[in-house]
């Protein structure tokens, strides 16, 4: 091999290379030109972006006159690069997550206080979207500006529910009637499930929700209402965790596949596809996946269950991802213009149509998208039993301890008033400790 | 073409060069470590030199205050931690089930295609897709192939076996990550095999034929031959397993019960979800000094005396 | 027998490959739904939503870049270090070898954001003055993300490990020529050291192709992003595109997979130079 050719080529490629290094990144955010905004959206949904990056940027772009550079990150990417933008001081001008990361961001005071903005809203506006703004909320003040609702619901298969002597119209009301339905529907091989009745999400994160709603549905609740005390070692509490413990152990149980993560599986392996299961706690989104999917199959949703002797069912839900602004950012008054863009009636029905969420402003039920999905009728109907998780300091510790302690009851490891009270006296010192 | 190995007079031992010379090859060493040692201090040294401070001190990159100074306490709360004594057991666990499995298995096909033949190209490099596959996508295909209706269910009902739930039980999980990264590691592996497998001096080979058992000459002469590079196989691959956590956090999240919690899932959980950069740093620190220690016994017993 | 047995081994272990470039022909809807190999309605409309969604035009051209310029300078750098650790030791060598090699035994997790705040902090980059201040550094340039695989620690290792058995007495020769060190280096070490450098070739392509974690941290805009990051698109938690994800990773796959094809070849075994014939 001729070698002056090789380090000819060699030479080349470095030159080429050196000034591709050199070069890179089109946009310089040290200059911040009046009128540029760096938006990052959590999650990689394809429809979402889609139509962000599609549709909703460039039209605010021409009517604003603005260039606005969006990066969408999937939710587990999002902790990560925002703290190294944050230790840096290079973090977007927008930025969105969940409700539950707000309170850090707060006690960080990286969060511009949205309540003033708020005000700016017409009247007509804040009434519309009075679902989704108090869970935007930490301490009475305004700083994330969710963009949809979200809820988790049983869906069932109808046809399964006929042919073990249910009526599939009338689904179960109370979490007992739920059990028993469950058991006639569960079959077994020997002692274990081969089709399960009734599936509650028993993932790492799924758990903790699970066990929320149960609990609410007791008449119990997470935290006080201040988030300074735990509350949920009580007897509501024994009582939720009993019920999930005996959908997935003893010889009643209707459940299994402990701890796997149905909730994330591709359509074609869900449950309710596969025939595996004949009710599944899922979100919105996976439910209208299914149905359009598998349109025979008739899947359908069924109110939020309560305890007998409780007032009314809760479930997991409430305000969705949404929004919050870097009160290091020099383009506020651009930042806010792009929120209120994005929750302005149109567009917001528009987007969570595209994600298939529910909508964060109450008109939503007069536009197409609700009045052709039975689906999101049936969440918006239960808006208001869905409780969401406290927004305190913490939370994502607080989420994943109680998710430990709450496996080790659910694998018999401990017993379930045990269980709750080390999870109780470990999240207290969280809470202390802030 | 000739190998270096080849000009070798068997062994070679105390070559002494003019004083005066060696004065200056000194100095010429340092100019070759020079570029890669200035680059590694600036970049690798200094940020681990940083998280060294870090593990100090309490530090939240959200916070505007920087790192608050608190002793030794990031240590002393990690000593009393159950939760980071069953991470280093696990770890410890996981190295000890993957190591011996990895480089074995990568021995034998190393020597099964040190050898060329046609096609041999094309079997190497299905050997090596695996090291080269994003984790995250074929992790998908792995996530398939524990699920309920996957494909070693499948293959136990064609046996009659009755199925398991390989990542949901506790006695199972951590088996089935280390065979998710056996399979992965094997190809490097053997890779760096076959590299060290050609610098045997074919000499020695020569010398061995008359009589000698293949099993013997792979004794007296490949094992030998190999140890250089069978050291570094072991110590790398101790390095890297004991850091394991990607393929934790794709699989089981580091579930159930925590059979599969690694110290580097729970250090990446207490920087990145917990935002607490200081004792993830010191539980990084610590997890060193076991990966040090380990290596060094590792690397001892292959290689017999020296490191 | 050796062939056989080669591949039974090779089958099973490109099996979960195979996997994917089934799914990667498989429509979305329906991803798994099946435990065929063979897709009943294969379409290649995943190979054409992966290019169109996830710019991966783009992002193999960045990939090139920064894993050409990281594979050269490991050839370079970590080679002659390792070379010199072996061969010319100096006082401290062997504490400064184990200073830097030992790098590679802290979890990323840890370095991550002080690296991130060394890109951004760089002198005379992306509108920074000497001190470091003013502008951007490296962040989001390609510069930026191939810091920290320029010299690889477990690299230098590996050379050092590999020039341990090398013979010193090649370089006499050379020496009493009047050759300097560098061209022995040059001359006489390197060009013998052929299955290592392609080795270290190798592996530095995989790891820089392969990362994630600081690319996805380093850069921001679509006009920096590296192959991995392309697809993270299609990797929605809960909503994973499995059809454009499989048919992107195979497609960035198959320029290693070639690279490797290519210069696996310098792995003869040393057994066929002599006399004794396989």
């Amino acid at each position: 091999m001729n070698r002056h050719l090789w380090t000819a080529a060699g030479l080349g490629v470095l030159l080429l290379a050196g000034c591709g290094l050199s070069g890179g990144g089109a946009r310089q955010p040290s200059e911040p030109a009046g009128n540029s905004l760096t938006v990052w959206f959590p999650g990689t949904n394809k429809t979402e972006i889609d139509l962000v990056t599609g549709t909703i940027v460039p039209k605010f772009e021409k009517e604003t006159g603005t260039k606005v550079s969006v990066t969408f990150l999937d939710w587990h990417d999002l902790s990560t690069k925002l703290n190294a933008a944050f230790a840096a001081g290079t973090a977007p001008d927008v930025f969105g997550h969940g409700p539950a990361a707000v309170a850090d961001f707060v006690a960080n005071d990286r969060l511009e206080p949205l309540t003033p903005y708020v005000g700016k809203l017409s009247q007509q506006d804040r009434d519309d979207l009075a679902n989704a703004l108090p869970g935007g909320r930490v301490g009475g003040t305004q700083y994330l500006i969710p963009l949809s609702m979200q809820g988790n619901l049983i869906a069932y298969r109808p046809g399964d529910f006929t042919k073990a002597g249910l009526d599939p119209d009338k689904p179960p009301a109370t979490w007992e009637a739920v059990s028993e339905a469950a058991k006639k529907l569960t079959k077994r091989d020997g002692g274990k499930v081969t089709h399960a009745g009734l599936l509650l999400p028993s993932q790492p994160i799924g758990r903790q929700q699970t066990f929320a709603g149960l609990l609410g549905s007791a008449g119990g609740d997470q935290l006080s209402a201040d988030g300074k005390q735990v509350t949920f070692d009580s007897p509501a509490g024994v009582k939720a965790l009993e019920y999930f413990i005996a959908a997935y152990q003893g010889p009643e149980a209707v459940a299994n596949q402990l701890g796997a993560s149905y909730v994330d599986l591709p359509v074609a392996q869900q449950p309710l596809v596969t025939g595996d299961a004949s009710m599944t706690v899922l979100a919105p989104q996976t439910i209208q996946q299914i149905v359009r999917a598998k349109p025979e199959l008739d899947i359908r949703v069924m109110p939020v269950p309560k305890f007998e002797g409780a007032e009314r069912g809760i479930a997991l839900g409430g305000a969705g991802p949404g929004l919050m602004i870097n009160k290091d950012s020099a383009q506020k008054e651009l930042a806010w213009k792009f929120i209120s863009y994005m929750i302005s009636k149109g567009t917001s029905v528009e987007y969570t149509e595209g994600i298939g969420a529910i909508p964060a402003r109450v008109s939503a039920i007069e536009s197409d998208y609700v009045k052709n999905s039975p689906v999101v009728q049936a969440f918006l109907q239960q808006a208001g039993n869905f409780r969401p998780n406290p927004n305190v300091r913490g939370w994502t510790q607080i989420r994943d301890v109680m998710g430990k302690h709450l496996e080790r009851a659910l694998n018999k490891k401990v017993g379930a008033e045990e269980a709750l009270r080390q999870a109780a006296a470990e999240v207290d010192t969280i809470l202390k400790n802030g | 073409m000739s190998t270096l190995v080849e000009a070798r007079p068997g062994t070679s031992t105390g070559h002494r060069a003019p004083r005066t010379r060696r004065g200056s090859r000194r100095w010429v060493g340092v100019l070759f470590v020079l570029p890669a040692a200035l680059y590694l201090i600036c970049f690798q040294l200094v940020p681990v030199l940083y998280g060294l401070v870090l593990s100090f001190t309490r530090y939240s990159p959200l916070s505007r205050s920087g790192p608050q100074p608190v002793g030794v306490a990031n240590y002393t709360r990690l000593l009393s931690s159950p939760e980071f004594g069953q991470a280093l057991l696990v770890t410890g666990r996981y190295v000890l089930i993957v190591l011996p499995f990895t480089v074995v298995i990568a021995l034998g096909l190393a020597m099964l295609a040190r050898r060329p033949f046609r096609g041999v190209g094309l079997f190497r490099s299905a050997l090596y897709v695996p090291h080269i596959v994003s984790l995250t996508t074929v992790s998908m295909v792995w996530l398939w192939i524990y699920s309920q209706h996957g494909l070693v269910n499948q293959i136990l009902a064609v046996l009659g076996l009755s199925e398991q739930s390989w990542l949901l039980e506790e006695s199972s999980a951590l088996n089935a990550a280390s065979v998710m990264r056996i399979w992965k590691a094997l190809g490097a592996n053997m890779v760096l095999l076959l590299a060290g497998l050609q610098s045997i001096p074919t000499v020695l080979y020569e010398a061995a034929v008359d009589g000698a058992g293949r099993w013997a000459v792979f004794r007296h002469v490949t094992l030998p031959g190999l140890r250089p590079m069978l050291t570094y196989v072991v110590a790398m691959d101790i390095v890297f397993l004991a850091q394991g956590f990607a393929e934790i956090f794709v699989l089981t999240k580091g579930g159930p019960l925590g059979s599969t919690t690694t110290v580097n899932y729970l250090i990446y959980t207490e920087a990145f979800q917990y935002n607490r950069f200081g004792s993830a740093s010191a539980m990084a620190f610590v997890l060193f000094a076991f990966i040090v220690a380990f290596s060094f016994l590792a690397i001892r017993g292959v290689s017999g005396r020296r490191s | 027998m050796n062939r056989t047995a080669l591949a039974i081994a090779s089958f099973l272990v490109i099996m979960p490959f195979l996997w994917m470039v089934s799914l990667a022909f498989t429509p979305e809807e329906d991803a798994f739904g099946t435990g065929s190999l063979i897709p009943a309605q294969p379409t290649t409309d995943n190979f054409v939503t992966a290019f169109a969604d996830a710019d991966l035009g783009r992002a193999l051209l960045n990939s090139t870049v920064v894993t050409v310029v990281a594979v050269l300078a490991n050839c370079l750098a970590a080679v002659a270090a390792g070379y010199a650790f072996a061969m010319l030791p100096f006082r401290g060598s062997t504490p400064l070898f184990y200073a830097l090699v030992s790098t590679a035994a802290i979890p990323v997790s840890v370095t991550l954001i002080p690296l991130f705040l060394m890109a951004k902090s760089m002198p005379l980059a992306g509108g920074n003055d000497l001190a470091g201040t003013g502008g951007t550094g490296l962040l989001d340039t390609l510069g930026g993300v191939v810091l920290p695989y320029l010299v690889l620690p477990m690299n230098i290792f590996l050379a050092r490990q590999y020039f341990s058995t090398a013979d010193p007495h090649l370089a006499e020769a050379a020496r009493m020529d009047g050759a300097g060190e560098w061209l022995v280096f040059r001359r006489v070490y390197f060009p013998l050291a052929r299955p290592l450098v392609t080795v270290i070739a190798i592996f530095s392509f995989t790891a820089v192709w392969d990362d994630f974690l600081w690319p996805l941290v380093i850069t921001s805009s679509q006009e920096t992003q590296t192959v991995q990051l392309a697809l993270a698109r299609f990797l929605s938690t809960g909503n994973v595109q499995y059809g454009p994800l499989m048919a992107g990773a195979v497609l960035v796959t198959l320029p290693v997979i070639a690279v490797f094809l290519f210069n696996q070849r310098s792995f003869i075994s040393g057994l066929t130079d002599g006399s004794v014939k396989g």
